[in-house]
């Protein structure tokens, strides 16, 4: 029952809520909040079927669903693996979360929620999909979904984020499908294992050698590496993310920064290791020194850019730069001549704990300007009295990303220093531990404007929008990701057995 | 040794976590709030203490929870190590809190209830470090301890509060999230190599670590000073000292037992876990490090004892008197040789004893007359005759007189050292206590021998101050009735023992100074030098009186 | 040399267009042409994909009676690019309806005068 059940649940995953999104539009006129409950039904929908769906992959085996019944290597393949489950479930349960903060917080209407469910199906469809250009085509739906919702707050500087936004990532994108074309070139495929096996020298090209060090393969790489550390918004082409972060209303800001870089990493992670795999890097010793350096570069120069803003949310995003660099640095780290399995979990951990760290700290920054109107760090003196429990949460998954046991960040951070050691390269390792320090930094800043400053040398946050707005629904996010947070920090081993088939079919075959 | 499973070390962790919600629920009503301060603390004591004739027949309490990371428990182990720093760490937390509420009250402090609420936390994360069973969960409590003790230091909310905050927040993440994760990472992946990684600690080293640095000692060699220097920025072991002297900003009950017990205690205890049951005393002879450590501590000895004796500041002499001293429990651990070993863990309660003695002194000098500096006491044991009178018997034992507390442990470590052929440390140590007197000496001669308008100059702390930024240790209170500390007009009054300040705080110190007497004169009767002996028996090998 | 281009002429063509597109995109303050710009690049990738496609002596791939057995240029990229000309249309919709929105609230299309004002805010 479950499994024939899992069979058709990648289509409905990624079906489900791009069909949805019609009906909002078409019923808003009647009702005006249908939207609301119509996003509510699918994301709640879409959250059981990938938890069936993840049960089953993680009992029996991966699910392939092949689109229309075509087989690949022509037709499009949907794959749910030990990876791919787990990202369908952050996303589908996230988008369910998410959905209480916008009951009151908004943005609300029609459009909205039309718009809100595009974006959830494009996320399902990068997590779910087996074939290089159908990532191609999810990546630009998330893309112009996200777009449109940044441009939801209807202020010119809205407008102007969301542009620069689609500038860049459109880019991006263009930077990937070149990437797409060379390997397609090169194998005359586009489904992922296929095209990962015609590079081994077998698949559909059957070619009989490996292609791996075809110069064509490797500026294919290049192509691609760089398309998607755009949308992952690594350092240098991350300027479009602290303008969209900051923004964007409160509500899309957690959306996006729980999951938009977060699966275009994850996407990152996919072509890396099943499409290319390790041998390439064997042969490539060079695209893993530059994967290497871009994350740790990034995560250097993020945190230090993060310390440096007055914004909050302008801070919380430079600090995603900083993070997504030590999640690549790990990816690096992952593809290195000594296969280290800590660096891949690592990666993917901290991706997941980055998701509830982040999408928590946004939330709280959310509900902390709704009901007090702050913020600029400025702002934030004294907020320990003003709001002490929503202080607290900032303080505790602030501490969290810092790395602070017991938390998913101190998992996530762990393995990728674990990672860094055990393939005995020093520099990411030496880079992951002072990057404790880093976060430090910006991290400590905000606390002790929290806590330690005096009420009456705190100027008085001039409330903007909202007045006193918060509602349960903003509460309960905040409250969920601070949870999360801290009881899987206690569940580090099971983590690593969850994703690890994953990691054992890439890096051992 | 037989392990039993139990939830004693655990209600031991949790009984003051439980008190952090009941003090912040109780804000309201100060004298609940305060018993249930007390309540813990008794309580916590009660727990250890329970646990002391199991652990005495060698029996060690055990519990554990979910797997942390592949191949790691998170753990509590309750051994004689661990017993031996929670049951003094649980014991002292009893009179602080005594001595916290007339202190806090004595001076009408503010934001109380977060003092408190953090106080009982960071006492909850001594014992997890205590207990810990694995450097991963070690690595947890000491983090903990970090962010709990963070608002201590930064209570006043002055500047001089929050820079040394963010001092004191810099160097303990360096020392935990940087090096002690990275020495950790190191022996996790050392490990590894040969056999599924285990971190945890095991009296005498954990074995698959002697393999793993045959086969190249550099990783090995680099791994422990990570872990020794990540726990020795705790310890306030030189280089990484400066952030407790600017700590001393905070009130005195956390400069008290935190910064002379409690958090400094479980650095040195962090050093004396890498060394005898992460490493072991051969591994560490093998790979080299016992000079170097041992060089670190005899540096930090000398040194802060000389930057001791320009302090005018009382709680500031006190603080680099402390970083001197804390380093003989890492110079006696550090000698690797039993009898030094012996002495320094017997360090551990005794300097806890008679530094608690003094800072709790300086507090009450403090709430009772606002006077902080040295230069401004003269004459003051008049007006507190038993406090002063416990400063100068606690002084004694700093100095290592024999019949106190200090004199016990010091002997060892000066015989261990020479036993162990590098007399020079115990040298270093001889030069300590020389300065010990050097520089405690004129504080109890000014109060007891010299009057304000009579007194003698006194070169090295009034010599070219100008150089050095003068800081007020707690903050903004000396302005609080406009007095700036120093004697009133026309000289301290003369005030009986029963009269000079609360008993809160009076009871306290009273108590503290006869235990560091009972410590020097019967350390046999005392549990300590049992629980110690046990200790080295089973780390180091018999100890051979 | 010469030859080299030559024989690999549509390439080179691709590679200008992107080259050029992306120029705009940097380089132009004002905020159409970057959105022109972008839309070069995208062009130049569809006629990457067009020109890969390309079989000697090949017809185009639409199947009929007596084509079915004859060499044929590959479909597979065709159908890429209309896919991805659809997502190329959309994004650029978009993108001119948030240019509008900036017109509105900045009274600009220059990237440098609308920085200027954000600055100023």
């Amino acid at each position: 029952m479950i499994d024939s059940f899992a069979e058709l649940a990648p289509a409905i995953l990624v079906g489900l809520p791009i069909l949805a999104a019609a009906f909002p539009l078409l019923l808003g006129r009647l009702w005006t909040r249908i939207g609301w409950w119509i996003s509510l039904v699918t994301t709640l929908a879409m959250t059981g079927i990938a938890a069936v769906l993840a049960y089953s992959v993680h009992v029996n085996d991966a699910v392939h669903h092949h689109l229309g019944g075509f087989a690949p290597p022509i037709g499009i393949e949907l794959v749910a693996d030990a990876l791919s489950v787990w990202f369908a479930f952050l996303i589908a349960a996230t988008a369910t979360v998410v959905l209480a903060y916008t009951y009151q917080g908004g943005p609300r209407g029609r459009a909205f929620s039309s718009v809100y469910l595009l974006l959830i199906g494009g996320l399902m469809g990068i997590a779910l999909t087996g074939d290089l250009f159908n990532l191609f085509v999810f990546l630009e739906i998330t893309g112009i979904a996200a777009y449109s919702l940044i441009a939801a707050r209807q202020h010119r500087d809205a407008a102007y984020a969301a542009l620069k936004y689609l500038i860049i990532g459109t880019v991006g994108a263009t930077l990937y499908l070149i990437g797409v074309a060379y390997l397609f070139m090169a194998t005359g495929s586009l489904n992922m294992v296929d095209v990962s096996a015609s590079l081994a020298g077998g698949g559909s090209a059957d070619i009989g050698v490996p292609l791996y060090d075809e110069m064509l393969v490797r500026a294919a790489f290049a192509f691609i590496f760089a398309g998607l550390a755009t949308k992952v918004a690594l350092f240098p082409v991350h300027s479009w993310q602290p303008d969209a972060y900051s923004e964007a209303p409160d509500a899309v800001t957690v959306i996006l920064s729980a999951l938009v870089s977060t699966v275009a990493a994850y996407a990152l992670i996919r072509v890396t290791f099943t499409v290319f795999t390790p041998a390439f890097f064997e042969v490539t010793p060079a695209a893993t020194t530059a994967i290497v350096t871009l994350g740790v570069v990034s995560a250097l120069v993020g945190s230090i850019l993060a310390v440096l803003q007055s914004r909050i949310k302008r801070m919380i995003a430079y600090s995603s730069v900083a993070q997504f660099g030590l999640v690549v640095a790990a990816i690096g780290v992952a593809t290195g001549p000594i296969p280290a399995e800590f660096a891949l979990a690592g990666a993917i951990i901290h991706l997941i704990g980055h998701a509830i760290m982040k999408g928590g700290i946004f939330a709280a920054a959310g509900a902390i300007a709704a009901s007090t109107g702050a913020r600029t760090v400025q702002e934030y003196a004294a907020l320990a009295r003003r709001r002490p429990g929503l202080a607290a949460c900032v303080a505790v998954l602030g501490f969290a990303l810092v790395g602070v046991p017991p938390s998913i960040g101190f998992i996530g951070k762990w393995y990728i220093a674990l990672g860094a050691v055990e393939s005995e390269m020093w520099l990411v390792a030496v880079v992951v531990f002072i990057s404790t320090l880093l976060t430090l930094g910006y991290v400590a800043r905000l606390l002790e404007r929290m806590y330690f400053i005096l009420p009456e040398d705190a100027p008085s946050a001039v409330v903007t929008d909202g007045g006193d707005g918060v509602s349960i629904g903003m509460l309960l996010v905040v409250v969920l990701a601070v949870a999360l947070t801290v009881v899987l920090g206690f569940l580090g081993g099971p983590l690593f057995e969850l994703v690890d088939p994953y990691i054992q079919e890439v890096l051992h075959g | 040794m037989s392990e039993v499973d139990s939830l004693r070390p655990l209600a031991v962790v949790l009984i003051s976590l439980v008190a952090v919600g009941l003090i912040i629920t109780s804000h309201r009503r100060p004298n609940v709030r305060e018993s249930w301060s007390v309540l813990a603390a008794v309580g916590k004591f009660a727990i250890v203490a329970s646990m002391l004739p199991g652990v005495r027949d060698g029996t060690v309490y055990v519990w554990r929870f979910e797997t942390i990371v592949p191949h790691v428990d998170l753990s509590l182990r309750a051994d004689p190590l661990g017993m031996l720093f929670a049951l003094l760490a649980s014991f002292l937390w009893i009179f602080t809190a005594f001595y916290a509420t007339g202190y806090m009250r004595g001076l009408d402090e503010h934001a109380q209830t977060r003092f408190f609420a953090a106080f009982a936390a960071s006492l909850s994360a001594a014992m997890g470090i205590a207990f810990a069973g694995n450097l991963i969960t070690i690595f947890l409590f000491y983090e903990m301890l970090s962010i709990v003790t963070y608002p201590l230091v930064a209570h006043d909310e002055t500047d001089e509060a929050r820079i040394a905050g963010r001092k004191y927040l810099a160097y303990t993440f360096l020392g935990g999230g940087v090096l002690l994760l990275a020495g950790t990472a190191l022996v996790y992946w050392l490990t590894m190599v040969h056999a599924d990684p285990s971190i945890a600690f095991q009296a005498g080293g954990i074995t698959e670590l002697v393999a793993a640095s045959d086969a190249d000692p550099w990783p090995a060699r680099i791994a422990f000073l990570a872990l020794a220097i990540g726990f020795g920025v705790k310890a306030a072991v030189m280089p990484v000292h400066a952030w407790l002297a600017d700590a001393m900003v905070a009130p005195t009950p956390v400069s008290g037992l935190l910064h002379a017990v409690a958090v400094v205690k479980s650095g040195a205890f962090g050093v004396a876990r890498v060394v005898l049951d992460v490493f072991g005393v051969d591994l560490v002879a093998d790979l080299g490090m016992d000079v170097v450590l041992a060089g670190m501590a005899a540096t930090t000895i000398v040194l802060a004892s000389f930057i001791a004796l320009r302090k005018n500041n009382l709680k500031r002499r006190l603080a680099y008197s402390t970083v001197s001293q804390l380093s003989y429990i890492v110079l006696g651990v550090a000698l690797l040789n039993p009898l030094a070993v012996l002495g320094g863990l017997l360090h551990m309660p005794a300097h806890a004893f008679m530094k608690l003695t003094l800072f709790f002194c300086a507090g009450a000098i403090h709430v009772e007359t606002h006077t902080d500096d040295i230069s401004d006491m003269a004459g003051i044991g008049r007006r507190m005759p038993l406090t002063m009178g416990a400063f100068a018997v606690a002084a004694a034992g700093m100095a290592g007189m024999p019949l106190l507390a200090g004199f016990v442990s010091k002997f060892y470590i000066v015989t261990g050292g020479i036993d162990a052929g590098m007399a020079i440390f115990a040298g270093a140590l001889i030069v300590s206590g020389v300065l010990n007197v050097a520089y405690f000496w004129p504080v109890v001669y000014t109060a007891f021998f010299e009057t304000p308008e009579r007194h003698d100059p006194k070169p090295i702390v009034e010599h070219d101050r100008a150089p050095f930024r003068h800081f007020v240790s707690d903050g903004g209170d000396a302005h609080h009735d406009g007095h700036h500390g120093g004697p009133p007009p026309g000289g301290w009054e003369a005030r009986s023992p029963l009269t000079e300040s609360t008993w809160f705080m009076l009871g306290p110190i009273a108590l503290l100074v006869t235990g560091a007497v009972i410590l020097g004169i019967l350390p046999g009767e005392a549990v300590f030098l049992d629980l110690v002996e046990q200790i080295v028996e089973g780390a180091v090998g018999g100890v051979d009186r | 040399m010469i030859e080299a281009v030559a024989d690999r002429l549509l390439y080179f063509v691709v590679a200008v267009l992107l080259g050029i597109g992306l120029y705009m995109t940097v380089a132009s303050p004002n905020l159409v042409k970057k959105v022109i710009g972008v839309n070069l690049m995208q062009t130049a990738v569809f006629l990457l994909f067009v020109t890969l496609a390309f079989v000697e002596g090949g017809s185009a791939p639409v199947v009929s009676q007596e084509a079915v057995a004859g060499r044929h240029a590959s479909p597979l990229p065709h159908v890429i690019v209309l896919t991805a000309i659809v997502v190329g249309v959309a994004v650029t919709a978009l993108a001119l309806v948030l240019i509008i929105r900036l017109y509105v609230g900045f009274e600009s299309l220059r990237e440098d005068v609308i920085q200027e004002v954000r600055r100023n805010d």
